[in-house]
């Protein structure tokens, strides 16, 4: 297969696109810089991104207690688990561009 | 307390990212380039790239990907910066007006974790679920774009694979599922992972393939239905799915290494790849049919289809046309041809973008002796390495020219033809007219009967009804355009001689000394319609139409003697309108009445070189808002010219300027010629919009470059350029270069052609040394006497030295093998009258952790010969060197070191300091002197002439590891580190104990977003032009790894609190697209502490002040309780120092 035939058929998207393209030996083609754009006016953000502030430690040991209750409720079937002490529940709340907190905590269990 | 105004002058030019979509609309083909902080966003049209938009942003670009979520016409663009915010920003356009949106934001930085080597990658799934970010080693972050939820919460997947080289998300997944090459201490495998959204882990391999290639360091996805990717190595490119793998080992791809890659066709079945020598492939993958029906990959093919600049991205565009994106060299748009042309390339490079990065050294020099510097960098590297000089002002591109001295006036003319093309010059002499016609490019001596050849000419062309005017000093001839008759005489009624006249297609003003008359042009007539006698002579005159379409003026402009006044007078009754006094005893010697942008303004240039400029009421004919600047020193003429459709003013002089408006204020760029007498627009046959330019010897006909304010010209090399110095008795420039040297079976040889090996002549550096290796216990690797291994590549270091006006390399001074040149400087040294080069060099020896030997080199450039005058052996590598009270002061490895030198013409050691870690940078100053260290900031000594050595001063404690320094005063010193931060160290010789003289305070730091490598004294404009209302102090020039040009100014302390306001003021007016904070961004940032920045003043962010509209810039001005004329004067003249 030769280059020539690698070369065939590249995309086309708009037939006439560098189609008039011509090079500019003067180099007197307009500026080449586009304008700046200086927004002033503020559209307020349809989304934020915010990034979990618990370490990935942590996520890991909550994940094993919560799936060692699970089971061990399976095991041992006890209905009476309300018995149990309230344990201390990790915080996985969520950063929103380092703001110390904004005090969302969030339980996934 | 010292306050420093920082702007940039020459925006950063190295591409470092570049996407093709659909941003602006569903149907535009937008090529979208990242440049450290700026994004550029270009319309693809048949014409070419059309530039729509620049977008800054508070950030340098980490990656930048373009993405379609499945509910969107259009692309969106997702950024990451350096300093982890994350965005998505979305083009709405409505017109031509263009808003950027950003969709969503945040940071996305953690508080713990190792930030990874590879750097930042950022990954989006192709059905756009989910971004990936590889931040930290061991971690890998998923963003879920969930369109419903206003918070897209980002979350930290455990990684088991530390060191990561790329990843990409696969196609074709039921769910998200990533592949990426990792290291360990087998080599380097590639693994898949499955993501699970709702347990935010990765819950299984698909597929793994270890102990790929040692070097594999690219992943391409390939799109359904094939799936699978493409692993990319040194040497073999590997295609695998899970289940098909591929291997194959072109030897094209062997040369060099693969960097980047772009996807031709949407199925993904041909890629382009660029490697780091500059070759451009083309990767196509064939495939056969199983026989339960699915396509597979059978074979990868790869040929190389010709060169291109050494590539950091690349994306295709439309019709075989590309993108080439390059860090260090100028980017390019090439089209790719079916049929090879004579050197067998499938490659045409269509237009080149230019780029200064990375600027590795720079001087400034002046050249021409005017007050105004121009700036010689050290540009790019390798086989993109160029010198770059760069100046502010305007190109003329030279056509043609003619030897005529005596010029004294010059007029394009159409005559005997139908078409609005000139082809007739008329040229006057003292006591002589000449006519030149234009025959396609020839050029003959004719002449028009009409006209008094025997006469100067004082003004000539073409007017009303097909005719010409010609006026002398005797009369005014109106003569038949088509018959060159003399149709009409005009004669001043006394005896008096015409001395000074202006006219236009239908008016003529003229007098003979304080007699002023106004005629009419009529056909085959000229009419007298005003006479005035005036108090006192008049000097110039001007009765240009002002305003779009207009052919007549209501208004004369005179300028007189005596009284020194600029007056406008009404016609045609030629009453007073308004009368200015100039002051000073310099004549007016031309007044224009020119319209720019709207505005009227009348322009008087005087006898030496200054000119006022006022606003000009054309109903009532007052001036105000009265300026001044200077343009010269010798008598300046005004002329009006045509420019892209704009009205420009050429103000011929000693320094000639071209005069334009931009954003409603008038800029003042000089123009790189030497000296021009007068000029006149030519728009002929051959010379299509071209300008005739004479000067004391010539008539030069040449086209006007595109408006710009920093005329770049490039002078290729080859080769990296790594340090240069100007050295003015032999008007040459030193350049230290290293080139990259193959060893093959007959030695080592160039890799390719470059500046050091086509140089006029070439000397060598013995290897065998006079000063005897063995001195050294390593030396043997000195010398040729170990040949570097087949095929190895080793760097050639050599002393270029540059003539100043042709840039030709008159000589190439190659050093020893394994000997690299790490400073070099000119200078003269003790009461030896010669100016020498003075390279620093080091012997690199792989083995060693740091050089343990170098040489001192003194050269010699006289009468076209290189001669090595001295040579010193040193115990380290010279990082830097610099002329001190006629001594050399060089920073070898730990040590500064004191070198005389000796009647005897050679370096004699008299006094060193040994308190660094590596005593990279020097600056000197009096006694005083700055060393910029690896690590440890910077130090200040101050030499004992007496006691003949150095005590330390002060020293700056932070641990900064610095990248630049410079001395600004006595008391304050510049450095820039390796964070992208600059700040500013003050001594306190006022203190009272000496520990706290000992402390250098830093009392100014701010972000620059780009490493500075290089700052020198210096300006790139005219000092002190006119009456400005900024008290800057002093200039200094960055030059960064980015390829931008930047400058620092103190400014004192009242106009620093001032420009504060102005810049928190325009922190909230402007938003910020991906909404970081301007405190943020500027913020003084490193690995260990980010403090806010202080001290210094954003010039960008101020300059932007005069892109806003007038609303909102009188919305800033009442925030700061002054008007907006006010404010945008004085950023006008902030522009300006640039």
């Amino acid at each position: 297969m030769s280059v020539a035939q690698f070369l065939e058929g590249l995309p086309s998207y708009n037939e006439s696109n560098f189609t008039k393209f011509h090079v500019d030996t003067n180099s007197r083609s307009p500026l080449r810089r586009p304008s700046v754009y200086i927004p002033t006016k503020d559209y307020p953000s349809e989304q934020i991104i915010v990034t979990e502030k618990t370490s990935i430690l942590l996520k890991y040991m909550q994940q094993h207690w919560d799936k060692k209750v699970n089971s061990s409720v399976k095991k041992r079937d006890i209905p009476s688990q309300s018995e149990e002490p309230a344990r201390k529940r990790p915080r996985t709340e969520y950063s929103r561009d380092n703001s110390r907190d904004n005090g969302r905590t969030q339980n996934d269990f | 307390m010292a306050y420093h105004y920082v702007v940039t002058a020459h925006k950063p030019t190295a591409v470092t990212s570049c996407v093709t979509g659909n941003f602006t609309s569903p149907s535009d083909l937008n090529l979208i380039v990242a440049k450290n902080t700026r994004l550029e966003i270009y319309l693809v049209t048949p014409e070419g790239l059309r530039p729509i938009k620049e977008v800054g942003l508070y950030g340098k670009v980490a990656v930048m990907k373009l993405f379609r979520p499945q509910y969107e016409k259009k692309d969106l663009l997702f950024i990451v910066t350096m300093r982890y915010n994350a965005m998505i920003l979305e083009c709405i356009s409505d017109g031509d007006n263009l808003d950027i949106i950003t969709k969503a934001h945040g940071n996305v930085a953690d508080r713990i974790g190792k930030p990874s080597e590879t750097g930042i990658l950022a990954v989006i799934d192709p059905k756009a679920r989910v971004i990936g970010l590889r931040l930290y080693d061991g971690l890998f972050k998923i963003i879920p774009l969930d369109k419903d939820n206003y918070e897209l919460k980002a979350s930290n997947f455990r990684m088991d694979e530390l060191q990561v080289h790329d990843v990409e998300f696969l196609h074709g997944c039921a769910n998200p599922t990533l592949i990426l090459i990792h290291q360990d201490v087998n080599g380097r495998h590639v693994k898949t992972h499955e993501i699970s959204l709702r347990e935010k882990e990765f819950v299984k391999i698909p597929w793994r393939q270890d102990n790929v290639e040692t070097e594999a360091s690219i992943i391409i996805p390939v799109p359904s239905p094939l799936g699978g990717a493409i692993i990319i190595g040194q040497e073999s490119i590997l295609y695998h799915d899970g289940i098909t793998s591929v291997v194959v080992a072109p030897a094209v791809i062997k040369q060099s290494t693969i960097i980047c890659y772009a996807k031709v066709d949407p199925g993904g079945l041909r890629y382009l790849l660029g490697d780091m020598a500059g070759h451009l492939f083309m990767l196509f993958i064939e495939t056969e049919t199983r026989g339960d029906g699915n396509e597979v990959v059978k074979d990868l093919k790869v040929e190389m289809l010709g060169e291109i600049a050494t590539p950091e991205c690349i994306t295709y565009l439309d019709n075989g046309v590309l993108f080439i994106g390059s860090r260090i060299g100028d980017s390019q748009l090439v089209k790719l041809n079916t049929k090879a042309d004579e050197n067998g390339s499938y490659v045409t490079v269509m237009e080149s973008f230019t780029n200064l990065a990375p600027i590795l050294d720079m001087c400034v020099v002046d050249l021409e002796r005017q007050g105004q510097g121009q700036l010689v960098t050290c540009s790019g590297a390798f086989k993109e390495g160029s010198l770059r000089i760069i100046r502010s002002g305007i190109g003329i591109q030279d056509h043609a020219s003619i030897d005529l001295p005596g010029i004294k006036g010059m007029w394009a003319l159409q005559t005997a033809t139908g078409s609005k093309l000139d082809n007739t010059l008329v040229l006057s002499f003292v006591g002589q007219t000449r006519v030149l016609s234009l025959n396609g490019e020839e050029v003959e001596e004719t002449d028009i009967a009409g006209f008094a050849s025997d006469q100067q000419t004082f003004y000539c062309g073409n007017v009303a009804h097909e005719q010409i005017i010609q006026i002398t000093p005797i009369s005014a001839r109106l003569v038949s355009a088509q018959s060159k008759t003399l149709l009409a005489e005009w004669k001043p009624p006394t005896e008096k001689n015409i001395s000074v006249v202006a006219c236009n297609t239908s008016q003529i003003i003229l007098s003979t000394g304080s007699a002023l008359y106004y005629l009419e042009i009529h056909p085959n007539e000229l009419i007298l319609k005003g006479h005035t006698t005036l108090d006192v002579e008049v000097a110039c005159l001007d009765i240009s139409p002002i305003g779009e379409g207009a052919t007549t003026s209501d208004l004369v402009a005179v300028g007189l003697w005596t009284d020194i006044s600029a007056r406008i007078l009404r016609l045609p009754d030629l009453s007073e309108a308004t009368k200015e006094l100039l002051g000073g005893e310099i004549i007016p010697r031309s007044v224009l009445m020119a319209c720019f942008e709207g505005h009227d303004y009348l322009l008087c240039a005087l006898g030496d070189g200054s000119m006022f400029y006022f606003s000009l009421h054309k109903e009532s004919g007052t001036l105000s808002d009265k300026k001044k600047v200077t343009l010269g020193t010798q008598p300046t003429v005004l002329r009006t010219f045509r420019s892209l459709s704009t009205t420009n003013v050429f103000a011929c002089s000693d320094r000639p300027t071209v005069i334009y408006s931009s954003n409603h204020k008038l800029v003042f760029s000089n123009v790189n010629m030497k000296e021009v007498n007068h000029m006149c627009s030519l728009n002929a046959e051959a010379y299509p919009d071209s300008l005739a330019l004479a000067t004391d010897t010539s008539v030069t006909i040449g086209t006007i470059d595109e408006i710009q304010k920093l005329h770049i010209r490039t002078v290729p090399l080859q080769e990296s350029a790594r340090r240069i110095t100007y050295q003015e008795q032999s008007k040459t420039f030193g350049v230290v270069t290293a080139r990259v040297d193959i060893q093959d079976s007959t030695g080592l040889n160039p890799a390719r052609q470059s500046a050091s090996t086509m140089a006029q002549s070439v000397t060598v550096s013995s290897s065998v040394a006079s000063l005897a290796i063995s001195k050294s216990g390593s030396s043997s690797l000195l010398g040729s006497s170990l040949a570097p291994e087949y095929g190895q590549e080793v760097e050639v270091h050599n002393l270029l030295i540059v003539d100043q006006n042709t840039f030709e390399v008159l000589h190439s001074h190659q050093l020893m093998q394994q000997e690299y040149a790490m400073s070099l400087i000119s200078c003269q040294l003790g009461n030896d009258p010669n100016a020498y080069f003075i390279v620093g060099t080091a012997n690199v020896n792989p083995e060693e952790s740091e050089p343990k030997q170098g040489r001192l080199l003194v050269f010699h450039w006289n009468d076209n010969k290189l001669t090595q005058v001295s040579e010193k052996e040193i115990k380290g590598a010279c990082y830097s060197l610099a002329e001190f009270n006629g001594k050399l002061l060089a920073s070898i490895n730990s040590t500064v070191r004191l070198f005389e030198w000796t009647a005897e013409k050679e370096l004699r050691l008299e006094c060193s300091h040994f308190n660094n870690i590596i005593a990279l940078f020097l600056k000197t100053k009096g006694d005083f002197i700055l060393i910029g260290d690896l690590m440890r900031s910077m130090t200040l000594l101050q030499y004992k002439t007496m006691e003949g050595s150095f005590e330390e001063i002060a020293r700056d404690y932070n641990p900064n590891w610095m990248t630049a320094i410079e001395i600004l005063d006595d008391d304050v010193f510049l450095g820039a580190e390796n964070s992208y931060n600059m700040f500013v160290c003050q001594k306190d010789s006022a203190a009272t104990t000496d520990e706290e003289r000992s402390q250098m305070h830093e009392v100014g730091q701010f972000h620059v977003g780009d490493m500075i490598n290089v700052f020198r004294h210096g300006s790139l404009v005219m000092q002190n032009i006119g009456e400005t209302s900024i008290p800057t102090r002093g200039c200094v020039l960055f030059g960064t790894v980015g390829g931008a040009i930047g400058l620092v100014t103190q400014v004192p302390q009242d106009f620093y609190e001032f420009l504060l306001d102005l810049q928190n003021k325009l922190s909230s007016v402007i938003k910020s697209v991906g909404k970081i904070e301007h405190s943020f961004w500027r913020a003084f940032h490193t690995d260990i502490k980010t403090e806010n920045s202080e001290g210094f003043i954003d010039g960008d962010l101020i300059e932007s002040f005069l892109d806003l509209s007038q609303d909102k810039m009188k919305e800033v001005a009442d925030g700061l309780g002054m008007t907006v004329e006010y404010l945008v004067k004085m950023v006008e003249d902030l522009t300006r120092i640039h």
